[in-house]
């Protein structure tokens, strides 16, 4: 017999008592989302930013890169090329795939109040890869895309076809692995911006 | 591993007796534990989420069969490959085939436990497959030549002294005068190094937190984000974890998600959480080709209706060891095994056998604090009970332990004689004492080398009750 179905007759040799299927778990909603969302991401030590349209983009990331002696350069997926780059005089705008210490943008379709956790599929525009080799990233979300529980998220994801990869990104790399100490910045970015569209 | 659980009596006499692990071990309780106090504070209704929590894992314990059949068949869907392996033995040369199709030389790892449990990486190198740990801790112990030393924290044992050096050693070619004496040195110097070795790697071995049936996808919590460069940079993505992982769905994941990250590390969630459903799909601009998943038996079925079968909801938090206080005493290594603390306790003897891990369920002083903490609430206590049960059945047992606990025995179902048994017993224990209390006795030399006992003063508890009335 094969291990495939000598594992499976194993189990139901052996099979337990039956369990009844789970209730639905309801976790408590947030009464104000866009509020927890940000309250939450700053408790896991990402930055956030309102900002009035997606056109104010480019200026904030001038500013942020400024404020944190950054180079003005900063990596952009294709769908984010459209963006009035053009008013953010001295920017520059790259294409290819960021390194360890550079900057990166993206758009994050969702996001979690509950936890303020940013929601990610693997697709055309979005690489994947990105989130974890930048040193900075520079999320923007809508306010209007932040719902309170993973669990909402997955139902839009599950609405259109789950992607290969989701990644739920809080807040910037850490490790506590060295004397269980936070530091940030272990592997994937030092630091996390998070810019909030407001409707 | 140098470790045997065999020798546990003797690794953990050594372990008390070493000063820089007193001082790793003191951070259990001002670091874990205090997160994890605070993160359930926080959260509104603990106990609820704990309790649904039971139900979602044990349902899918009940239905493990057609769960992992069904998860199965929803990853060839998405264009992957499952693989079944009985054991240890089977687990390594299903991850060689794969490395050796794949031509791969180099792999880089994220955390994996199984792999640890079914000794992976000594197994690749001596067939020529060099790997590399990615996850910070691991990163630490593979450089060491040591396992990780706990289950979410793999260096847990080490101060950062001790860091530094390793990494001095190890990273020679970079300039010696170079400082490391701060934690962001390390950690920056850990991300130099290590960032060359994904980028350079032709497959990528990562465990999962979660399998969730209905999607076919593997749920991976890390807060590093080494797992995820260790998916998506290289050609291959192996995902190596044990068959009990598994449950109905990714509704299910979120919900055992909300206990995981705060039971282990007192965070409301991990900086990362990823659902790795396949290879890289039409769309993506990123990620593998290839994706695999080993399911990985090794002793867990034959769990599966015994009255150990609980120990299969594990999530692997480690919450139990950080509230433990025979392991915040002797530290992971003592134990030589991959599982250590209050779940290895009641693991080990499962998976490894109860002649060669019996010293593991026995060092457990039955305080509870493990099953209080335990977030899919395993009756850990219970569980060491039965390992301890097994081992006096079998007869593996020291003969001056099942000889002690015959006549203890006999003399219990014998109210009268043990009436007077005890009665003489306390009398002699008073007659034995100075100051009240007994400091020495025939029997019992190394209980009575560090304590004292109170000597008893008067009527046995037998006496008293009775005068009740």
């Amino acid at each position: 017999m094969n291990a495939r179905s000598e594992i499976l007759s194993a189990i139901r040799a052996r099979q337990v008592t039956s369990a009844p299927a789970p209730p639905d778990y309801h976790a408590p909603t947030p009464a104000d989302l866009v509020q927890a969302f940000a309250d939450h991401a700053q408790l896991a030590n990402a930055e956030v930013r309102f900002i009035d349209s997606e056109a104010d983009t480019p200026g904030t990331i001038a500013d942020l890169l400024r404020a944190r002696n950054f180079p003005a350069v900063v990596h952009v997926p294709p769908s984010c090329m459209s963006l009035p780059w053009h008013i953010a005089p001295g920017l520059t705008v790259e294409a290819t795939s960021p390194g360890p210490d550079d900057a990166a943008m993206a758009i994050a379709p969702f996001g979690i109040a509950e936890t303020g956790t940013l929601a990610y599929p693997s697709g055309t525009d979005s690489p994947a890869s990105w989130h974890f080799c930048a040193g900075f990233e520079i999320a923007v979300l809508r306010a209007a895309a932040i719902l309170p529980h993973m669990e909402n998220v997955i139902a839009c994801f599950k609405a259109g076809g789950l992607p290969s990869t989701i990644n739920f990104v809080t807040g910037p790399s850490r490790t506590g692995d060295i004397e269980q100490t936070l530091e940030l910045g272990a592997h994937g970015p030092k630091a996390l911006a998070i810019l909030i569209v407001k409707d | 591993m140098t470790a045997d659980p065999r020798s546990f009596p003797e690794t953990s006499r050594a372990a008390l007796r070493d000063p820089g692990l007193r001082i790793a071990l003191g951070r259990l309780r001002t670091h874990f534990a205090l997160g994890r106090a605070q993160a359930v504070e926080r959260y509104p209704d603990w106990e609820a989420l704990r309790e649904s929590s039971r139900a979602i894992r044990d349902y899918a314990l009940a239905h493990l069969d057609t769960l992992l059949l069904r998860f199965e068949q929803n990853v060839y869907a998405s264009g992957g490959h499952v693989h079944w392996a009985r054991d240890a033995k089977e687990a390594r040369e299903i991850v060689l085939a794969i490395l050796r199709k794949a031509d791969a030389r180099t792999v880089i790892k994220g955390k994996s436990m199984v792999s640890e449990e079914v000794g992976l990486n000594d197994f690749l190198a001596a067939n020529g497959i060099e790997t590399v740990e990615t996850d910070l801790g691991e990163y630490i112990v593979q450089l060491r030549r040591e396992p990780p030393s706990h289950i979410i924290a793999p260096a847990f044992h080490l101060n950062k002294e001790d860091v530094a050096r390793t990494f001095r050693d190890a990273h020679n070619t970079l300039d010696p005068e170079r400082p490391l004496s701060e934690r962001s040195d390390l950690v920056a110097e850990a991300r130099r190094v290590l960032r060359a070795r994904f980028e350079s790697a032709d497959a990528g071995i990562t465990g999962a937190n979660f399998l969730t049936a209905s999607e076919g996808a593997a749920v991976l919590v890390t807060n590093e984000g080494n797992g995820d460069l260790t998916r998506l940079l290289p050609k291959t993505h192996i995902v190596l974890t044990g068959l009990e992982k598994i449950v109905a769905s990714m509704e299910h994941a979120a919900v055992l998600l909300r206990l995981l990250t705060r039971s282990a590390t007192g965070q409301d969630i991990s900086s990362y959480v990823t659902v790795m459903k396949g290879p890289r799909a039409g769309a993506d601009s990123d990620g593998g080709k290839n994706f695999h998943v080993v399911l990985v038996d090794n002793g867990r079925t034959p769990l599966l209706g015994t009255e150990a079968e609980e120990v299969l909801r594990c999530i692997r938090c480690a919450a139990c060891l950080n509230h433990c206080p025979v392991y915040a005493a002797v530290g992971g290594h003592a134990y030589g095994a991959t599982y250590t603390g209050p779940i290895g306790a009641a693991l080990n003897p499962g998976l490894m056998g109860v002649q060669v891990a019996r010293h593991h369920a026995n060092a457990s002083t039955f305080c509870g604090r493990c099953a209080e903490v335990c977030p899919v609430k395993i009756p850990l206590p219970k569980i060491m009970r039965y390992w301890r049960a097994r081992e006096y059945a079998s007869g593996v047992a020291p003969r001056g332990m099942t000889a002690s606990l015959g006549v203890w025995a006999f003399v219990a179902k014998r109210p009268t004689f043990y009436a007077v048994a005890t009665l003489i017993a306390a009398r002699l224990l008073k007659l034995l004492s100075r100051n009240g209390q007994v400091h020495q006795l025939p029997i019992m030399r190394n209980w009575f080398a560090v304590r004292d006992f109170p000597a008893p003063q008067g009527r046995t508890f037998q006496q008293l009750w009775a005068k009740r009335g």
